[in-house]
């Protein structure tokens, strides 16, 4: 039996010069080795870590510079009280009117944002083609994409002329224009977290629905969307989030006038959220005054309401994330 | 045939006369089998190895030698731990956690295991094929290259001085030489397996795992790559994994049967495929294993 | 029937489903459209040789000559317009004539001295003159027809006196003589509200043209230059023509807005041909062209964002990110790499991730505020640098909100990349660190740089974190990172709602939003490609 040589190659010279080093380290190699990747190991394990001293230092920053206010003002008053007034004398710093202007803008928004985003994640995942859904995408990105400040402007440019010109609603900058603008901001989460959940949901089951005479409307309603809860849900919550935390639209559209709507349906008038009045008055205040503490005690309310709602989405993503139909 | 298995023995720096000797282009099965010791290639030998990830067993109370500048071919029912068996001779299942092993395994009398092991060195001097093509995604010289780098050569003249030698030596050279800093990845499926051959031996190694690298090969390509394997044995101690038994028929002058983590039997190919003095081996060759 | 029912339910729900996503895209066209209609009026519009002019004055842009030519060729265009006026004034403005012909007095005086012109002939030739001048004023200051007209033909009754002809006192009749031809028609009871009209209609001409050639340059550059823009100037050509009118309907109903043409205030006058001569020739005055002006980008505002352009923000906002990214960039990869390959599960990594995800929730303005606490007021003084808002702070406050971003998507680019590369490199003897640089690192990387891109979109659109940490809306140039600086989105929040003067000119409000909108989804269209081909690179094309 000969080799037939396709290539016609010096078989391996490589073998000439085959020289090693030794298989077994030397105790210095060894104890060299041994710190340089425990070193290493720390290192990077520290850097990593910077995460969690990041947190760490904001709820202990945003805490400690709470204290002072909460101390001289009293828990009960800050949060039950809806006046406030921080340039009186004496000021008075009531909360709840920011709290609930918060929630309310947050609430009229999700009204909005939940039912269009649950269905354009349906049309997207039961309805069309792979092709129109990677069409479709690139405007959802680009929705998320768009800063908030662009919105603001948006909501103070366009939209509040309109609702004044067509709507015959005496100013612009109101809790509806707010929440209509929040809601858009929302979508983009709302449609690609239950998206991904309602597309997760195995074939198996649709197809069981539909071979049983179910129509579309029928099995996404009975058997996709209740398998797809969790992912669904957690959806909704991330979208809360993105629209109690943010900033710049409330403040720019919202109106920021310090009141509790009254009477509660009625979306036109103005509101005031807690992140607008951190904006609109840090900025005059001094560090130390008690008008500074009381914005950081609004903050500490604002990190609690997200960090709440964080550990909410995450436990409903964790479920998500196992099959969910059995 | 007994009479010219080579002993173990500790590899000790051999002549460049000798060198040249084994690098003849056409030497013939029987001429490697009965060349004079001391052999450049590595002895592996397994003392009651076994190995565990966690307590799962993956191979138990493994022992055999392969011997220098064959080819040993081990073939198996699936998850019997022959992959395992053959990556456990350069530790490449240490990337799993928590694996542990039992008993010895020797590269030239020397423990694999040991806590001293400098792995760098193991795995220059055990070269591994893997079953998918697997080149990075980089240009085909700097994929040959990549091996000798790390031994720190940085000589441009010295480095394509081996990128050239490892692509003639996987066979590839020709195919390959006017593309050099073509990507890899824009090879066929074939080209790359060899010039993951050619990775390999750029390192110079002293043994070569093949855990079944023509799985994912069409025919023409897995003649190709056997046709190399012949070549290579001349020069390395070839250890091949391989579901195929035609294969391991054709290519292999050992061949060990393993099944369920055990080593069944283990003997020259011809007596295996012929005679074969398990039961159990008996089945699964002549295709009435499970 | 039951059927044909659900059928249709479930037609309409589909249905409603695509008019959702359909939706959508409706939305997304209505958010950017005026955006973008607005903003591309800041880059490309028609320009006036007003905005020209300026370009050369204070940039020295453009071809020196051929702007000079222009300008001169609508100077003559325009002195038409003021010959009118000054015709017009010679009847309204009586005080100006009063005071010319009371120094035309006092040349006539001065002029007889110099020709030694003495005694009894000098004395009468004063009186005269004195009578003249009496005369006139008594004539400037009448609203009655028939005195003024009395009192110019008696002046005009010395004008073939020989003893005046040649001399200084010859300026009286040209007066007298313009006096009667200007005033002809001219109800004199209406000259004080002649003057209050003529004068609105000179600001809307200086507004319109920029202030006469002649007349020193006023100190503010917006009324150093005409209309610069051509829809501009077409507003103020209105304005030109028609007066606006608060008009009551009737008792107790609202006032409504009417429109009536300048042009009645002033019929019958020899200003009336100047209500046919602007609209007609205001091409020829302003010269208008298409123009494209890119150094929108670059140019620093001037006088709270009426010219200029959007330079000092671009610039801002591209250091703070940059600086955010220096930080970020770093931590977050090195932190990816050891998530990623790590192989504990243990309690450490469980809490690492956990703080990763409650970061990811803190909202922005928190951000903003943990910034203004920790960087500005702690941190920076601790080191010495001074407790202000600087590029600094800000850059690192946008650091930690970046971090989660940036750790995910490395996380995700490093777990991609095929395991069997790092086997092969392993299988080759190359130890976990230089697996990791040699091999998984550069496989990863363009799912990283997508990542990296992401979190720079994110940066640069962020304004909450900034507001107290290191944007102003108004300020220099920055010399150093511990200086504030300008970002393109706080200044679009500022122009949007806290800048007045910023309302007159709203080309250059939505240029400024375009701008940031622009600059962010240009890189996200980045990052979607970026993605794309590394995800081709790494299926082997």
């Amino acid at each position: 039996m000969t080799i037939e040589t396709k290539d016609h190659m010096a078989l391996p010279v490589v073998a000439a010069d085959r020289t090693y080093r030794p298989l077994y380290l030397t105790a210095r190699e060894d104890l060299l080795g041994l710190v340089a990747s425990w070193v290493g190991r720390c290192l990077l394990f520290a850097i990593t870590s910077i995460s969690i001293l990041t947190v760490l230092l904001i709820f202990v920053f945003v805490i400690y510079q709470s204290i002072p206010f909460l101390q001289q003002y009293g828990l009960a008053s800050f949060l039950c009280s809806t006046d406030w007034y921080p340039q009186a004398d004496p000021p008075r710093f009531g909360a709840l009117a920011l709290i609930i202007g918060s929630a309310y803008v947050t609430i009229v928004s999700m009204a909005i944002a939940v039912p269009i985003g649950i269905l354009a994640a349906v049309f997207l995942s039961e309805v069309v083609t792979h092709q129109i859904r990677n069409m479709v995408k690139p405007v959802i990105e680009v929705l998320a994409a768009i800063p908030s400040v662009a919105y603001g402007f948006f909501a103070i440019k366009a939209l509040a002329p309109w609702m004044q010109e067509y709507l015959g609603i005496p100013t612009g900058a109101n809790a509806l224009n707010a929440s209509l603008v929040l809601a858009i901001m929302a979508l983009p989460t709302i449609i690609s977290v239950s998206e991904d959940s309602i597309s997760a949901v195995g074939r198996e089951l649709r197809e069981a629905a539909y071979s049983l005479g179910s129509t579309r409307l029928e099995t996404t309603v009975k058997v996709v969307i209740p398998a797809a809860h969790s992912g669904i849900m957690a959806a909704v919550v991330l979208g809360t989030m993105r629209a109690i935390g943010e900033t710049m639209v409330v403040w720019m559209a919202a109106g920021n006038a310090n009141q509790i709507p009254s009477p509660w349906w009625d979306l036109t008038q103005s509101v005031r959220t807690m992140t607008a009045t951190i904006a609109g008055e840090m900025g005059e205040t001094a560090k130390g005054s008690t008008h500074y503490s009381a914005l950081f005690a609004v903050s500490v309310v604002l990190l609690l309401m997200t960090s709440v709602l964080n550990v909410i989405s995450n436990i409903l993503l964790g479920r998500s994330l196992r099959p969910s139909y059995t | 045939m007994q009479g010219h298995r080579p002993q173990t023995m500790g590899w000790t720096p051999i002549p460049e006369a000798m060198t040249m000797e084994i690098s003849r282009p056409s030497v013939t099965a029987s001429q490697i089998t009965a060349l004079p010791s001391p052999c450049p290639c590595g002895v592996i030998k397994a003392e009651a190895f076994s190995l565990y990830y966690g307590q799962k067993v993956g191979v138990r109370n493994v022992s055999m030698e392969i011997y220098p500048c064959t080819v040993t071919a081990i073939i198996g029912p699936s998850g019997c731990g022959k992959s395992t068996f053959l990556r456990s001779i350069n530790r490449m299942n240490d990337l799993i956690p928590g694996v542990r092993t039992e008993g010895r395994l020797l590269l030239d009398g020397h423990d694999i295991y040991d806590k001293r092991t400098n792995l760098v060195s193991l795995r220059q001097q055990v070269g591994m094929v893997f079953q998918r093509p697997n080149p990075f995604p980089k240009s085909i010289f700097d994929n040959v290259a990549y091996g000798p780098r790390l031994q720190g050569i940085r000589n441009r003249m010295q480095l394509q001085q081996i990128v050239e030698q490892s692509l003639r030596a996987a066979a590839l050279w020709n195919e390959v030489k006017d593309g050099l800093n073509k990507s890899a990845l824009a090879l066929s499926g074939g080209q790359q397996q060899r010039l993951c051959i050619a990775r390999a031996l750029a390192t110079r190694p002293r043994i070569l795992l093949m855990d079944e690298p023509c799985s994912a090969l069409d025919p023409i390509a897995t003649g190709r790559i056997e046709d190399l394997i012949e070549q290579l044995k001349a020069s390395y101690t070839i250890v091949i994994v391989t579901h195929n038994m035609q294969q391991a028929a054709r290519i292999s002058q050992w061949t060990a049967f393993f099944c369920l983590g055990e080593l069944i039997e283990y003997d020259r190919t011809e007596r295996i495929f012929s005679n074969p003095t398990n039961k159990q081996t008996e089945d699964y060759i002549s295709g009435r294993f499970g | 029937m039951r059927l044909a029912l659900r059928l249709a339910i479930d037609k309409a729900f589909t249905a409603a489903t695509a008019i959702a996503v359909i939706g959508l895209a409706g939305l997304l066209i209505a958010v950017l459209g005026p955006m973008v209609a607005g903003g591309a009026q800041a880059v490309i519009f028609t320009s006036t040789i007003e905005f020209r002019r300026m370009q050369l004055n204070l940039y020295n842009r453009g071809d020196h000559d051929q702007i000079t030519r222009q300008i001169a060729r609508a100077s003559a265009a325009r002195q038409k317009v003021y010959d009118l006026i000054d015709e017009f004034k010679q009847g309204i403005d009586t005080q100006y004539l009063a005071d010319q012909v009371r120094r035309i007095h006092r040349q006539f005086g001065q002029e007889l001295k110099e020709r030694d012109i003495t005694g009894p002939t000098y004395a009468e030739l004063r009186a005269i003159s004195a009578q003249i001048r009496d005369r006139l004023e008594h004539a400037l200051h009448t609203d009655d027809q028939d005195i003024w007209r009395a009192d110019l033909d008696y002046v005009l009754g010395f004008s073939s006196d020989s003893r005046l002809i040649g001399t200084a006192a010859e300026a009286y009749f040209r007066i007298a003589r313009q006096l009667k031809q200007a005033t002809n028609g001219l109800d004199l009871s209406m000259r004080s509200q002649y003057a209050l009209a003529l004068k609105e209609l000179e600001d809307i001409l200086q507004e319109l043209l920029g202030p006469r050639p002649s007349s020193a340059a006023p100190p503010l550059l917006r009324q150093q230059y005409g209309a610069t823009r051509w829809d501009q100037a077409q507003r103020l050509l209105h304005r030109l023509l028609y007066q606006t009118k608060w008009v009551e309907q009737g008792r107790g109903r609202p006032l409504v807005r009417m429109e009536v043409p300048r042009r009645q205030r002033f019929e019958g006058t020899c200003l009336e041909q100047l209500f046919d001569y602007v609209p007609n020739h205001i091409r020829d005055m302003l010269l208008p062209r298409l123009t494209f002006y890119w150094q929108f980008f670059i140019d620093d505002s001037l006088e709270s964002h009426t010219f200029g352009g959007v330079g000092p923000e671009v610039l801002g906002s591209i250091l703070i990110t940059l600086m955010a990214m220096a930080v970020a960039v770093p931590l977050g990869i090195a932190s990816a790499a050891y998530l990623a390959e790590t192989r504990s599960t243990g309690l450490p990594i469980r809490i690492i991730r956990m703080c990763i995800n409650t970061l990811a929730g803190v909202p922005s303005i928190v951000f903003g505020l943990f910034g203004l606490a920790f960087f500005v007021l702690t941190f920076l003084p601790a080191l010495g640098l001074g407790a202000r808002p600087s590029i600094l702070a800000a850059g690192l406050t946008l650091a930690v909100l970046s971090m989660p971003v940036m750790i995910r998507s490395s996380e995700e680019a490093i777990k991609a990349v095929p395991s069997t590369y790092k086997e092969a490199a392993l299988a080759l003897g190359a130890g976990p660190l230089r697996t990791f640089l040699t091999v998984t690192f550069p496989a990863a990387l363009p799912g990283i740089l997508t990542g990296i891109i992401l979190s720079l979109s994110r940066v640069a659109g962020e304004t909450a974190p900034v507001l107290f940490t290191g944007a102003v809306a108004m300020g220099p140039i920055p010399k150093s990172i511990l200086q504030p600086t300008r970002t393109l989105a706080y200044g679009s929040y500022d122009m949007a709602v806290g800048d007045r003067i910023a309302e007159l000119s709203p080309h250059n409000q939505y240029g400024m939003v375009l701008t940031l909108v622009m600059l962010i989804l240009s890189l996200n269209a980045m990052a979607i490609i970026l993605r794309a081909r590394a995800s081709a690179k790494l299926r082997g094309h």
